[in-house]
């Protein structure tokens, strides 16, 4: 019994450690080098983000992205006009010949898109 | 208002700041810091680490604990996580230091126990410095830190009967140590405060 109280007792003592007189300084010491590892972290994303960037948009036009686009508007024209002789009364799509409009909703899509990646990538910085 | 934050900051309950922490709220993890920052380096020191040193593992340890914040689900208390955590910093610094293996066998040292010093103030701290390492280390890991023998046996790398052998020898030196009047004067008054 002696030896539990004797060892509870040892217990307390070791909780009871007085405050040091520089423990705020301790604590900013210790915020400071975690904003430090924050700033790199946020640097290192946001650097990466920007070689990502480029390298995309570089891909984009080293891959005649425009070109495409123009051939996709050709192929959208062809395919409305294709769709106006097989069904001449379906006035459904009547706008469908507007090619590029096919285009801009699917360039908006990707705007959306990105919007939500980059909304992600500030939440997570 | 960053006064303002502060402020709401130390209100609230460790658990809570721990679910701040976890999102990246560094001021929140701050606000632990600045309440159990002493404990741990007070830890550190009676487990025979230099002042310098032990802030320095210290630091380590809470910069650790912040990475690893997550893992705390408030299943015992932060301050305990945190000393485990800083413990077995110390170990693996002392390990690499290759210091550890001095625990491994300490049959033949037999300090003297000046159990009759009546005119020195006896608080834990001194009597801790009449302990060999090896029973430093053990009675600061099983009884500060809260590891179990087997813990500690395992984060020292020893076997399970020196540890316990080391705690025991510990014990009974402390035991004698803190049995003088001062001793139990001394931590009469600091209960107490």
């Amino acid at each position: 019994m002696a030896e539990v109280d004797f060892e509870r007792r040892l217990e307390r003592m070791f909780q009871d450690i007085p405050a040091f007189p520089d423990a705020g300084e301790f604590a900013e010491r210790i915020e400071r080098r975690l904003d430090r590892g924050w700033a790199t972290r946020r640097w290192l994303i946001g650097a990466a983000g920007v070689v990502g960037g480029v390298l995309g948009a570089s891909q984009l036009i080293m891959s005649n992205v425009f070109q495409r686009v123009e051939s996709a508007e050709g192929s959208a024209r062809l395919l409305s006009s294709s769709l106006s002789q097989v069904a001449p009364q379906a006035s459904l799509i009547p706008d469908l010949s507007a090619g590029s409009g096919i285009v801009w909703a699917a360039m908006g899509v990707a705007i959306v898109m990105m919007g939500f990646v980059l909304t992600r990538v500030i939440e997570e910085i | 208002m960053p006064g303002s934050k502060t402020i709401r900051f130390a209100s609230l309950h460790d658990v809570e700041l721990c679910t701040h922490a976890a999102v990246g709220e560094r001021r929140a993890f701050g606000e632990l810091v600045r309440r159990h920052g002493s404990s741990v380096r007070g830890l550190l020191r009676r487990m025979g680490a230099q002042p310098a040193e032990a802030d320095d593992v210290a630091q380590d340890a809470f910069l650790t604990a912040f990475e690893r914040i997550a893992e705390y689900r408030g299943e015992g208390s932060f301050a305990g996580w945190m000393k485990r955590i800083a413990a077995r910093l110390y170990l693996r610094k002392l390990q690499r230091d290759r210091k550890l293996h001095l625990f491994a066998d300490e049959s033949g040292i037999e300090e003297e126990i000046q159990g009759g010093d009546a005119d020195a103030a006896i608080d834990l701290d001194e009597a801790l410095k009449t302990l060999s390492p090896g029973e430093r280390i053990c009675v600061s890991l099983c009884f500060a830190a809260g590891l179990s023998h087997g813990e500690a046996a395992e984060a020292l790398n020893l076997p399970l009967g020196t540890v316990k052998s080391h705690v025991k020898r510990g014990l009974d030196k402390l035991r004698t140590r803190l049995a003088t009047p001062q001793g139990a004067a001394s931590q009469g008054r600091r209960g107490n405060g």
